[in-house]
């Protein structure tokens, strides 16, 4: 007897990972002019549930993306007006003293480091050298903050082109992945489905979630900083939610931007401290309340692989890093275990449950 | 009103109507409502097979169910002389490779389209997200399926061939 069957491919998925790789490599190289359309193609596959929820009502989507962005424009343009003076002198503000407030909170540290030394009982190169040794990567960090809050701003003016950018990727939705299974041999078109649903669970999750996170890290900190009578409370709020893509790093710049803004306001440690209070209380909610919900659908990596591929990320890609390290590492994972689930199932290494499939049918 | 009428041509998508008409008029989905039908609309994969393209090869781990919604498809399996021996042709309306949904087994024939086709697929894993998501439609879905493999099961245990072998 013949077999009739075409031979069966060994590595379905080394064309993938082949493809995959070259797309790394030039994301690396063109990472500063792909920025904006990789922030967009992350703005619109976030929003595109919502697309999709209507789309399911039987709604066209072109029109549905066209009313949802003119809806969009005029909610911003109402809340614009309403708070134009708000956010222009906020901005103007954040930007004559925010190297000021940096500047002096410096000054206050290492006035404290100066106090600390001569207390020590401790000859006086002893203890700055115990202190140099001790302080010196945050002395070091606190120098160069002002560079970093300020090297945020432009990812803060994307702000138009993003949405704008992210439009036609909305129009265009679903189309993409369709015309990949079009494309796709079709021997493989249930592989290639496969893949494309894992990545999107991955994807997803993540996006969907950092997303809720930074918007819950936004508004509690917008609201409490008011409340406190922190100036520029609007920037403290967006800078400390944009860094919080990166896990602590937002309570961190809250603490430090928000700190330092309020102990120059006020003149006191208290008010540095409120501030603390307030960013660490944040952070208690989001691990209590919001971490649960968003966990569930989390792509379950060891807290130190999200580490180590942040660092990489970051290292590699800089700020685009940061933001994609995660979800392109759950990317990564899913391929890996389709693969796998692939390779087990030809092979045969799949346990089948078949337990009462002896029994007569009765 | 006809302000309204040209509003609700300008926003419903006639293609997707005409997808969930599709859907409803299967057995396997017909208990389903209408905006249950919508969300199992966008569950679903298209796609287009030319005249002799394989679908699938028996012994391929299925993954996915396939409805046929034009041309023609063909079920075979390898003769004594390996020649291939029609087992079923399938028309529009009907579905096959359901028992993918149920566990990832190889496929235990070949499909090939005979003529230009359309074919929508549900994989395995979007009726799992289905089944947690919108129980109503992955239940629906299942006991169908229960009921297809009863039937065939029932059909078995009772065909005189096969009991006279096992006496």
């Amino acid at each position: 007897m013949t077999d009739a069957r075409p031979a069966r491919r060994e590595f379905p998925f080394l064309p993938v990972f082949l493809v995959g790789g070259l797309a790394v490599f030039l994301t690396y190289h063109a990472r500063a002019a792909l920025t904006p359309f990789l922030l967009a193609a992350a703005f619109a596959y976030v929003l595109n549930p919502i697309v999709s929820y209507f789309e399911a009502r039987g709604l066209r989507r072109v029109q549905l993306v066209v009313c949802g962005y003119l809806g969009a424009a005029a909610l911003a343009a109402f809340v614009y007006a309403g708070m134009k003076n708000v956010i222009l002198a906020e901005t103007e503000m954040f930007q004559q003293r925010a190297p000021a407030y940096l500047q002096r909170l410096q000054e206050a540290a290492y006035a404290q480091q100066v106090m600390l030394t001569k207390k020590l009982p401790l000859p006086a190169k002893v203890s700055e050298h115990a202190f140099e040794s001790a302080l010196g990567g945050v002395m070091h960090t606190l120098q160069e903050l002002p560079a970093r809050v300020l090297g945020l701003l432009p990812f803060l003016a994307h702000a138009l082109l993003i949405p704008f950018i992210g439009f036609f990727f909305l129009l265009d939705g679903p189309a993409g992945i369709e015309g990949t299974i079009q494309a796709c041999p079709s021997r493989l078109v249930e592989q290639a489905i496969h893949l494309l649903s894992e990545i999107d669970k991955a994807l997803g999750n993540y996006l969907r979630g950092l997303l809720i996170v930074m918007t819950v890290i936004f508004v509690i900190s917008f609201l409490g900083l008011i409340s406190l009578g922190i100036d520029n409370a609007l920037m403290i709020a967006a800078i400390s939610a944009v860094s919080s893509v990166v896990p602590y790093f937002g309570l961190l710049m809250g603490i430090i931007v928000g700190g330092a803004m309020a102990f120059y306001q006020f003149g006191t440690p208290m008010a540095f401290v409120k501030v603390a209070v307030l960013f660490l209380a944040i952070r208690g909610l989001e691990e209590t309340l919001i971490q649960p919900i968003i966990a569930r659908h989390s792509l379950h990596m060891h807290a130190m692989t999200n580490l180590l591929v942040l660092i990489l990320g970051g290292e590699l890609f800089g700020f685009l890093g940061l933001v994609f390290a995660v979800p392109a590492a759950g990317v990564l994972k899913a391929l890996v275990s389709v693969t796998w689930s692939w390779y087990t199932s030809e092979r045969g290494l799949e346990l089948v449950t078949s337990e009462g499939s002896g029994v007569p049918y009765t | 009103m006809s302000a309204l009428k040209t509003l609700k041509r300008w926003f419903v998508d006639p293609q997707f109507s005409r997808k969930k008409a599709f859907l409803r008029s299967l057995d396997i989905f017909k208990d389903l409502h209408d905006g249950e039908l919508g969300q199992l609309v966008q569950a679903l994969h298209s796609r287009n097979y030319r005249e002799g393209e394989v679908i699938f090869v028996e012994g391929d781990i299925g993954r996915a169910l396939f409805v046929l919604e034009t041309g023609a498809v063909e079920l075979t399996k390898p003769g004594p002389g390996g020649e291939p021996v029609v087992l079923y042709q399938l028309k529009p309306g009907d579905f096959f490779g359901e028992m993918a949904l149920l566990e990832s087994l190889p496929r235990t024939a070949t499909a090939t389209a005979t003529e230009k086709t359309h074919l929508h697929l549900l994989y395995k894993s979007k009726l799992d997200a289905l089944l947690n998501g919108a129980p109503r439609i992955g239940v629906t879905i299942m006991s169908h399926l229960a009921r297809l493999l009863s039937a065939r099961l029932r059909r078995l245990s009772s065909d005189p061939k096969l009991v006279a072998a096992k006496q």
